[in-house]
């Protein structure tokens, strides 16, 4: 009996700690002093949306954004922005580069209505969360007596995104981020399915918008 | 009687379930379109929403409805708002007053749609092929622009695909707004009729202005007249 319980016992903790995703942040700046952002001033954070086979979706921006917002930091939503310089900013007409950000900013309405708005940095984000790999077989039934589920599957999910700062008054770029996230969950049939899902979006944004919200505190720049 | 209700229970929970699974969708967008943030060129310009178009259901698959209509026609004065200053909506060519103006007549070619079963990517796709004639108020064709618009949105978990349909139309919407605003003044044909237009407008108003200065002297003479009569007449009642 007591041999069955810690067998039990070692198998979910083994389950368990599988479920923690891996996360790895890489980051570059040009300088290692913190970006200003004056009283007032607002980043959006927007997500690239001009790939065939992905989109940077709308539910991850978000999350990055509430990461990102705390009392120094004002972020404008998504949505508000878009809406505000369309048709600029969709899909087809988003500048790519600093050259077309430039060309943009050099109309007189589109700049008077970003001033209007007080954004002074632009986040763009770009990436997706696939699942990689998967296996096991669960199988599910039901029937007048009752029903359940039997088996055991997993699978493997990565999520890959890339965060771009740009300064829209000096037109320049500020920094990139890079983040990978790579995590297995479980789903275990046991007449009820008992899933332990490992939160590997989460993390992602956890990560990066933390990580961004480091950016632009006005910490005194490290040591070298 | 208490065996009926439980019975009940279940047999509405799997049909919840099953109305979840269901591979149809209607869709209906009734969302509204930002303004265009754009300096309209000071041109005129008639655009003819026929009762087709303004009311066009897309039928992409025998499975899938979605009614534009409405929504298009509100994408549609929105960014033509951007093109032109002088803007006449009309439901019929007859129905058109503005003198000198582009006569545009958008119809839908095709719409298509793509989900996840069909592309095995986690995106549903929609794509409006628009056709814009373009005339002149005489009815001389000045061209036929075809306007293909797409919109994608990922696949979610447990969303369903009515609810992704109607994001991805709203997208495809969003990006026809965005491709008149880019091209239409791109066009070679537009660009030539913008360049006449702008030259007619040109001569008109140096045909007016010089017509104002040969009235002047004669203006004059007839004011020298007058105050000759008034002059006169004084002098009489004295």
């Amino acid at each position: 009996m007591k041999t069955s319980s810690k067998l039990i016992a070692i198998i979910l903790s083994t389950v368990l700690a599988g479920c923690t995703a891996t996360t790895t942040i890489d980051e570059y700046r040009p300088t290692g002093e913190p970006i200003e952002l004056n009283a007032g001033e607002k980043v959006v954070v927007l997500g690239r949306r001009d790939a065939g086979h992905y989109e940077t979706d709308r539910e991850f921006i978000g999350c990055v954004g509430k990461r990102m917002t705390g009392a120094d930091i004002g972020v404008l939503p998504e949505q508000v922005f878009i809406d505000a310089i369309y048709p600029w900013f969709e899909p087809r007409t988003a500048p790519k580069g600093l050259p077309r950000l430039k060309r943009l900013m050099q109309d007189t309405s589109i700049k008077a209505e970003v001033d209007k708005l007080d954004v002074r940095y632009l986040v763009w984000l770009d990436g997706s969360t696939e699942t990689l790999d998967s296996g096991g077989s669960i199988s599910c039934a039901i029937g007048p007596g009752g029903g359940g589920c039997f088996g055991f599957a997993q699978w493997d999910k990565l999520s890959v995104y890339e965060a771009i700062v740009w300064d829209l008054q000096d037109l320049t770029e500020k920094g990139r981020l890079r983040v990978d996230s790579e995590g297995t969950s479980y789903l275990i049939g046991a007449v009820a399915p008992i899933p332990f899902l490992t939160p590997v979006k989460s993390d992602a944004c956890s990560s990066l918008g933390n990580q961004l919200k480091g950016f632009f505190t006005t910490q005194p720049a490290s040591p070298q | 009687m208490i065996m009926i209700k439980m019975n009940k229970f279940p047999a509405i929970i799997i049909l919840v379930i099953l109305s979840g699974c269901s591979s149809s969708a209607s869709v209906q967008l009734t969302n509204e379109f930002p303004q265009v943030l754009a300096k309209p060129k000071p041109l005129s310009a008639a655009v003819v929403f026929e009762p087709s178009f303004a009311t066009y259901v897309a039928k992409p698959n025998s499975k899938t409805m979605i009614d534009i209509g409405a929504a298009q026609v509100r994408l549609l004065r929105n960014a033509f708002a951007g093109l032109f200053s002088k803007l006449e909506f009309v439901a019929s060519r007859e129905e058109i007053t503005a003198e000198n103006a582009m006569v545009i007549i958008p119809s839908v070619r095709e719409v298509q749609v793509s989900t996840p079963s069909d592309n095995y990517l986690n995106v549903f796709e929609v794509w409006i092929k628009y056709n814009l004639d373009l005339e002149t108020v005489d009815g001389e064709a000045i061209d036929s622009w075809f306007m293909p618009a797409y919109g994608k949105t990922p696949d979610a978990f447990m969303a369903s695909k009515g609810e992704a349909i109607e994001e991805a139309s709203i997208i495809a919407l969003r990006d026809a707004g965005a491709k008149l605003m880019l091209d239409f003044y791109r066009i070679p044909a537009v660009n030539n009729w913008v360049a006449e237009e702008q030259r007619r407008v040109r001569t008109s108003t140096a045909q007016q202005t010089q017509a104002q200065v040969d009235l002047e002297p004669e203006a004059q003479t007839n004011r020298q007249l007058v105050d000759a009569q008034q002059a006169n007449s004084t002098e009489a009642s004295k």
